[in-house]
């Protein structure tokens, strides 16, 4: 995707930044695809998708999400092997001098009193929480979390969205029945209540059960598959209603027509024909979905029914922090800014690729 | 009209029947035995298998269900589990009138507030009362409730602290009365309950809104020399109420979701609270009441959007 792209805008060095000189000429790039673009000339017309990259990379607000977004991802990646230096070590009564690499995993909770609840210094770049951890170690364990979650929701949200999506919308009949009626039930679920009652019932057994998968493991991980999973449960619903309709509109296409008559098998329509097309359809709702998924993940954490205690989340953070609004307001605000931000990362990265993808969709 | 109405009955029921069912058999395949946990620590066999008859739970699942159905049919959601002999309209009954105030400010809020103010963006479009207006609008709806209320909650902290505000950062008055206090403690967690939807009705007026202005008749209305005001609320008002209707059964059910926030943020003993609480002890009778009382909440409004939407354009009625 890169290296095509780069070939087709070579006349200009800057490839990663909004062109600031042509961006008043091309205020309605809907209107007038390529053509106004005078004095460069390209050796072939840009496939659709170059086209709406070339869109999204003038839109500034999208251009700075994603900058947060990969800045928020690098964060939580390089988080692991960092956070265990970010302080320094401390003597504990129970256990002797302790280390920063020894407090930040899940063992070790009680730290000196000298160091609970204090403001952002070098020391720590954001402040101490109330039991004397690092806040910004502690997001950085959020983040992960909150993205690994993301990433799970949303790896289960598309494949079973577009798969049912694309069967209920190409061979209609009971599975469009049964997709219809399942979409109407789960509506019916106000909101997070489902993933609510799925956390809070079987979380426990979650606990004692799920940790047993290898790659789950112990530490609160499996409550956070189980909040995945019944995510993921209500977001394909509505992931299927969009592909269906999509795939409605493209059967009845003539290319579709075309490669039924030259004896193109069904299974060929669908998997060269139609899915390709959903392309854009599928990453804009996936990446509107992300925002409300980790709103979702760091909800449940906040009501106490997702990430539990030693391990952190930035709903958890957020919860925590929430008791010492009177005396300590830093250690709230810090979380709940990093989550607005990730949010409306999400957000404004998804309406640029809408606005990208689908200029007739913008206003 | 009625046979789109029948139709629409029909449809709910099965959705309520399926909600009912997803919620039994959530309670039916929970772990752990809440006889065991009732009669805690010492108890003979016999006492067990007692009190397992008198909850009904001896039974095959098929028959809970009917059981558990043909109880609710008469409003009647059978005993806690955690308080024993205490029925779950008992427990209910306080947290209902509660929620319901604040869900229906918060719904007449976002109505009221969020449509002018989108109407007015429109009207203005590109001034700097519209982008400042949809760039807070914007921020408002996509960050979340919690964390909304959180804020709120640390700047009416401080504003005691700091100027001597006095006012309650949480719990909640008596319900339905209107003192001073009363206000005070219920005036900003309905604003902040209701700040989601007025984000979203403003965005969704503001586009129904540049949507209409751009249609010929209002352009037909404008040649014939009509008054803007005339235009503004007699042509187009009425065309934008049609979106605006659908999506007001929508918002209910984030309505619905937020409650569990702000009644936890705001220390509300609402029904959020109750659902909360008996999801913490296991209480299946209670958890599964609550869950069938706002499920159909979010249903009733999806229905009563339906209804409103057949009154409002006359032509949807064959449907």
């Amino acid at each position: 995707m890169d290296i095509q792209d780069q070939s087709s805008e070579s006349a200009s060095p800057g490839v990663m930044l909004p062109d600031t000189t042509l961006a008043p000429v091309l205020l309605t790039p809907d209107a007038v695809p390529y053509a106004i673009e005078g004095d460069r000339t390209y050796k072939k017309p840009s496939s659709p998708l170059q086209d709406s990259l070339r869109r999204l990379r003038r839109d500034k607000r999208a251009m700075v999400s994603i900058g947060v977004i990969v800045s928020f991802i690098v964060l939580a990646l390089i988080g692991p092997p960092i956070y265990q230096h970010i302080g320094g070590p401390y003597h504990s009564n129970l256990n002797g001098v302790v280390g920063p690499s020894q407090y930040h995993s899940f063992s070790y909770q009680e730290l000196g009193q000298n160091t609970q609840d204090q403001l952002p210094s070098a020391h720590n770049w954001l402040g101490t929480d109330e039991i004397g951890r690092d806040i910004l170690a502690r997001l950085m364990q959020g983040l992960l979390i909150s993205l690994a979650v993301a990433v799970v929701v949303e790896v289960v949200d598309i494949v079973l969205g577009v798969l049912i999506g694309v069967l209920a919308g190409y061979y209609g009949g009971w599975i469009d029945q049964l997709l219809a009626r399942f979409t109407d039930l789960m509506f019916a679920f106000p909101g997070l209540l489902f993933v609510i009652l799925i956390a809070g019932i079987f979380g426990n057994w979650a606990d004692t059960n799920l940790s047993k998968i290898p790659l789950v493991g112990p530490n609160g991980n499996a409550r956070l598959l189980l909040v995945s999973v019944a995510l993921a449960f209500t977001t394909w619903p509505l992931m299927a209603r969009y592909v269906r309709g999509q795939t409605l509109q493209l059967k009845e296409q003539q290319f579709i027509e075309a490669a039924r008559s030259s004896g193109t098998s069904s299974w060929g329509i669908i998997t060269h024909h139609i899915i390709p097309n959903l392309f854009s359809l599928v990453i804009v709702v996936a990446t509107l979905d992300i925002s409300n998924t980790i709103i979702g993940e760091a909800g449940i954490s906040f009501l106490g029914l997702g990430v539990q205690a030693p391990g952190s989340s930035i709903g958890l953070m957020i919860f925590a922090g929430s008791h010492f609004v009177d005396t300590h307001p830093w250690e709230v605000l810090v979380p709940c800014c990093a989550l607005a931000a990730i949010v409306l990362a999400f957000s404004f990265l998804g309406d640029g690729l809408r606005d990208a993808f689908d200029p007739k969709s913008k206003d | 009209m009625l046979q789109f109405l029948t139709k629409r009955l029909i449809g709910l029921l099965f959705v309520i029947l399926g909600v009912t069912f997803l919620t039994f058999i959530m309670g039916y395949f929970a772990p752990g035995d809440p006889i065991v946990q009732l009669l805690g620590q010492h108890f003979s066999p016999a006492e067990y298998l007692q009190l397992k008859r008198a909850y009904g739970l001896d039974l095959p699942w098929y028959q809970q269900y009917y059981n558990f159905l043909k109880h609710l049919v008469q409003f009647d959601f059978g005993y806690s589990y955690q308080y024993k002999n205490r029925a779950v309209w008992d427990i209910l009954k306080d947290g209902v009138p509660i929620s319901a105030e604040l869900g229906l400010w918060a719904l007449l809020i976002q109505v009221l507030v969020g449509v002018p103010l989108g109407i007015l963006s429109a009207l203005k479009a590109n001034s700097w009362f519209d982008t400042t207006n949809m760039g807070v609008t914007l921020a408002i709806y996509a960050v979340p409730v919690f964390v909304l209320g959180i804020l709120v909650q640390v700047a009416i902290v401080w504003l005691d602290q700091h100027v001597g505000f006095g006012w309650p950062a949480a719990n909640w008055g008596t319900p339905w009365t209107y003192t001073w206090s009363d206000i005070q403690f219920k005036l900003f967690p309905i604003l902040v309950y209701a700040a989601t939807g007025v984000a979203y009705f403003a965005r969704l007026a503001r586009t129904s809104m540049l949507e209409a202005l751009r249609q010929d008749y209002v352009r037909t209305a404008r040649a014939k020399g009509m008054t803007e005001r005339v235009v503004v609320y007699r042509h187009t008002f009425r065309n934008i109420l049609l979106p605006i209707i659908t999506y007001l059964g929508y918002t209910i059910s984030f309505l619905v979701a937020g409650a569990f926030f702000i009644e936890l943020i705001f220390n509300i003993p609402g029904i959020a609270d109750i659902t909360l609480l008996s999801i913490q002890n296991l209480d299946y009778p209670v958890i599964q009441a609550t869950t069938i009382l706002l499920a159909v909440v979010v249903v009733l409004g999806n229905l009563l959007a339906d209804i409103l939407y057949t009154v409002v354009d006359p032509r949807i009625k064959v449907a």
